[in-house]
């Protein structure tokens, strides 16, 4: 099983001590942010910054993942950014803005342009998309199953809702664009990111909505604050109840194999292939994030 | 989306002109560093934290002034911070050579942001500019211009406008020097423009060949822009003027040229010239007030016309009460000149 | 490349640096830290480095370390060297 992307911590591309500190956070994947997050001003700068902060052997070895979120390509900074974090070997392009699968198309000729001129191996660079409007939304699937570079989609809610008429409130707003998202990822076989939760001191109400978009199937989350990180790595963590039962139909899977048998039970209930690669699933996942602690 | 803000602090640029309330936060917040509010000043960079000000630094064109934090908020980031965003204030309305004021206590602080002091008023002054190679590099072009000779004299003025007054103190100067440095001043808060200044000047003295004219630069200290906001006695807010311009002149600018002399027009006599007589004596002859090697100050009375002492602001009076006849009875003919045409 | 205009990049925050450029004649490096006794000499070492990469010829460079690691000291240096610079264009094979 490919390790989880649960947490994706966005980092001000133009913010030196946050860029130099992130990985002690331990984030499955960290998001280095060249577009809102950076002034028109200090788009140079960050550029720069972001570009020789990947160049930090830390980040390899600690197996965070690195993201960059760039500018859009028909901005004056979007391919600029493009030929920088790919030659400094930036794992994931963060297309912001993208509405169909045409975007990735010019976004992944760039990418092999440049890879090819660095010398990096075409197919290297992966892309991740960032939906925000409702035509993003409606293209989903076109968009998650574009390229094969694409490891994931993901939703951002402040453009789209704003592009909906409508505002942030109990989540029923984003209800649909959600489902829309997540199906499209799961047709893609790609992953699926939730919206950032914006408001980082109210903890009860990032779980409960961390919780939800779990329960709808995502694979994780955009966060802002490193606070955040442990609040969802426990959430996507399984209860110890769950993991025993997993190390259990693991376990009866195995004996089940080892004489033969087509049919596996346990406790009287037949586990059949999905139950198998679910429990195997939970236990490889129970590696990173232990066990659920409960409060 | 404010990232990892679990304390939010905003910087703003604030215009106390316009925003009374915030003016009236910011004069509290000096008060509380035992600061006034410089009359110079009307853009502010802010600090603010729900909504109430909490730090603030001011910028009067290429200087900083009335930097005040909240006793509450000291010792962290915020400082830092606040002076960085004042000084790219400053960079983005192009000034990148800046000036600051400061107490002595505050000189560390200030050296952690970039600035290095030039000269220090002790316990009451330093000056401060954000390079390390600023007065360095002025020195070295003033260098340039040295003259030979073991008698070197320096006369500094305003010549607002030029009299006859000062071509007398250039034409006595030179004649006891083997070279003479003028330097006028550069600011623009006196009646006349500086490049009319300047250029009055030069027509004045065509007749003076031992002599180099100067722009006075950042470095000849004007009191126009010297800061009044942390030193509330007057003899107090003067000993450190002087000292400052005087040091400056003293420590960087004599040296460069080699300066041995510097003269000025004795003030009709009173108490108070006689203290300010003294006191430049003390900064620039005095072995206790700096390390430099000591400048002659020679006092030239000044001369007179129908028993008035000839100064250049008894000229802006008559000119004030179109006594014309009169002011030409004070100015030399270059000078008269300029003034009938600007009159018309 | 030449310095032809003063320029600034970074900041005076913690972990970071702030680096301001000017004309000059031959390179001129000042550099000032918080950290200066310890780490003075591979700061100069890291600044001197991208100068050369960039083939700086003329500049004076001052710098102000908060404690930056070197990856952002080469960022600022490269950021403000181009941004006061003549020659704007960026050659990616050798910045990093």
């Amino acid at each position: 099983m490919k390790k989880p992307r649960r947490s994706m911590l966005f980092i001000p591309g133009a913010n030196a001590a946050m860029l130099s500190t992130s990985f002690v956070y331990k984030p499955d994947s960290i998001m280095f942010d060249l577009e809102d997050a950076v002034s028109v001003k200090e788009k140079d700068s960050a550029r720069l910054l972001v570009a020789q902060t990947l160049q930090l052997p830390i980040y390899k070895q600690s197996g965070i993942e690195t993201v960059v979120r760039i500018n859009a390509l028909n901005t004056p900074y979007g391919l600029k950014d493009l030929e920088a974090v790919v030659r400094a070997g930036v794992e994931v392009v963060r297309l912001p803005m993208t509405n169909s699968a045409d975007d990735i198309h010019e976004l992944e000729a760039h990418v092999e342009r440049i890879e090819k001129e660095c010398g990096r191996p075409v197919g290297s660079t992966k892309l991740m998309a960032a939906v925000e409007s409702a035509l993003g939304v409606v293209n989903a699937v076109s968009i998650a199953t574009s390229s094969p570079r694409l490891m994931g989609i993901a939703l951002a809610a402040f453009d789209y809702l704003v592009d909906m008429q409508t505002e942030r409130g109990d989540g029923t707003e984003l209800f649909y664009a959600r489902c829309a998202v997540l199906h499209a990822a799961r047709v893609g076989k790609i992953d699926a990111f939730d919206v950032v939760y914006g408001n980082v001191n109210d903890d009860e109400g990032f779980i409960k909505e961390a919780t939800f978009a779990k329960k709808l199937g995502f694979n994780g989350k955009s966060l802002i604050n490193p606070r955040q990180i442990d609040l969802l790595h426990n959430i996507y963590a399984p209860t110890a109840k769950e993991l025993d039962y997993a190390k259990k139909v693991v376990a009866a899977a195995e004996e089940g194999e080892k004489a033969g048998l087509g049919v596996i039970s346990l406790n009287g209930k037949m586990i059949d292939a999905p139950i198998i690669t679910r429990a195997q699933s939970i236990i490889e996942l129970a590696k990173y994030s232990g066990v659920r602690r409960e409060n | 989306m404010s990232y990892f803000s679990d304390t939010a602090i905003d910087y703003l640029v604030v215009n106390i002109t316009d925003m009374p309330n915030d003016c009236q936060q910011i004069k509290q917040l000096l008060k509380l560093a035992n600061l006034d509010l410089d009359p110079n000043v009307t853009c502010f960079i802010v600090a603010k934290s729900d909504d109430k000000i909490i730090a603030c630094a001011g910028i009067d064109r290429n200087i900083i002034k009335c930097v005040a934090i909240h006793p509450d908020y000291q010792g962290n980031q915020l400082n830092l911070t606040l002076i960085d965003k004042t000084i790219k204030y400053a960079y983005e309305k192009g000034y990148f050579h800046l000036f600051l004021y400061t107490k002595p206590e505050n000189q560390p602080f200030f050296k952690g942001c970039g600035f290095y002091p030039i000269v220090e008023v002790p316990n009451l002054v330093v000056l401060m500019e954000n390079t390390p190679v600023g007065i360095k590099q002025y020195c070295k072009q003033l260098a340039l211009q040295r003259q030979p000779g073991a008698k070197i004299g320096s006369i500094v003025m305003n010549a607002n406008p030029f009299t006859k007054g000062h071509q007398y103190l250039i034409n006595y100067a030179a004649s006891q020097c083997d070279w003479l440095h003028l330097f006028v001043v550069n600011e623009d808060a006196s009646q006349f423009s500086f490049d009319d200044r300047l250029k009055l000047v030069k027509a004045g003295t065509t007749s003076v060949h031992n002599l180099t004219i100067y722009p006075s630069s950042s470095y000849i200290i004007s009191k126009a822009t010297f800061p009044t906001y942390f030193l509330k006695e007057a003899a107090k807010l003067d000993q450190a003027y002087m000292g400052i311009d005087l040091l400056i002149f003293r420590n960087y600018i004599a040296p460069a040229l080699h300066i041995t002399h510097r003269f000025v027009g004795s003030e009709p006599f009173s108490d108070v010239t006689r203290a300010y007589n003294d006191s430049m004596r003390y900064w620039l002859q005095d072995e206790k007030a700096s390390c430099y090697p000591a400048i002659e100050l020679v006092e030239i009375e000044r001369i007179k016309e129908d028993e008035m002492i000839i100064s250049a602001s008894l000229v802006r009076k008559y000119l004030a009460q179109k006594e014309y006849e009169k002011v030409k009875q004070l100015v030399p003919p270059s000078t008269w000149d300029y003034l009938q045409k600007a009159l018309h | 490349m030449k310095i032809v205009q003063e320029a600034t990049a970074g900041t005076l925050e913690s972990s970071d640096l702030l680096v301001k450029v000017q004309p000059n004649q031959g390179v001129e490096v000042i550099v000032n830290s918080d950290v200066n006794k310890q780490f003075g000499d591979q700061i100069r070492k890291v600044v001197n480095d991208t100068l050369k990469i960039l083939n700086v010829t003329d500049g004076l460079i001052i710098i102000d370390d908060k404690g930056a690691l070197d990856c952002a000291i080469k960022a600022r240096v490269e950021c403000a060297v181009l941004r006061g610079a003549d020659d704007q264009q960026l050659d990616w094979s050798k910045l990093l």
